[in-house]
């Protein structure tokens, strides 16, 4: 099977999506950050995740400093879904988001164990094993 | 050299340790616990633990099967401000991490 990302000599990483892969992580890119900046959609609460569970509320800095960096991942990813080829921060940006999705589409579907998860309708069981695969692709050239 | 005893307060978050000439308050721990989910694929979990934490290959790989076989591991313990901070750039990272205080 073809790598979908190849770690080049120069230390850049080549994508080797083709449109129909670029298009999953671009839909999974963009949902990230809409769900970032909407308190009503639906990922927003696996995004604003208690960081300490036993506080009623958690240091708004902290909430800040999570919010600003997942948007910024999520912007970076974005921007760079056309490239060839990525950095190092760039690909950092693509795993990450990418990582964000596959969770929060795991939560907002209720798949809280390997039972849900099998037991989920086959689309979104494969939705979610393409996206295991291309994380899986990309870790491996970090 | 000064004799020094430590005393437990299990009413406060803090042990005194106490000395001749010294009296120093040191708080119990905060541990960042990562959890494990289902969906989250080993190897993107080890490359996280790798880029945040800067553990080797072999710690990062027994901290992820730690997750998986027991459902939770602690990665890191220190302060609460350091802890918090991993968590964020963990929960950044999309793993389900909590902070919480050493019992």
């Amino acid at each position: 099977m073809a790598k979908l990302f190849v770690r080049r000599r120069d230390g850049r990483i080549e994508v080797k999506l083709n449109d129909a892969g670029r298009d999953v992580v671009r839909e999974a890119f963009g949902r990230v950050y809409v769900a970032e900046h909407d308190a009503d959609h639906e990922w927003h609460r696996t995004l604003n995740a208690p960081i300490d569970p036993s506080k009623d509320a958690d240091d708004p800095l902290a909430v800040l400093a999570r919010q600003s960096e997942t948007g910024s991942n999520a912007e970076l990813a974005v921007a760079t879904v056309h490239e060839e080829f990525l950095n190092d921060a760039e690909a950092w940006a693509w795993m990450t988001t990418m990582q964000v999705a596959l969770r929060a589409t795991a939560v907002a579907n209720h798949l809280h164990d390997q039972e849900t998860l099998e037991a989920s309708e086959s689309e979104l069981r494969n939705y979610i094993i393409l996206l295991q695969g291309l994380l899986v692709a990309l870790a491996d050239v970090l | 050299m000064p004799s020094v005893k430590r005393l437990r307060d299990t009413s406060t978050d803090s042990t005194t340790v106490t000395s001749a000439d010294t009296t120093v308050l040191t708080e119990r721990p905060w541990n960042v616990v990562v959890w494990d989910d289902p969906v989250t694929p080993m190897k993107v979990v080890v490359v996280i633990f790798k880029k945040i934490f800067g553990y080797s290959d072999n710690k990062c790989t027994q901290l992820m099967m730690a997750v998986h076989h027991e459902g939770r591991a602690i990665v890191w313990s220190g302060d609460a401000d350091r802890a918090q901070s991993y968590c964020v750039k963990l929960q950044v990272a999309g793993l389900l991490a909590t902070i919480e205080q050493d019992s």
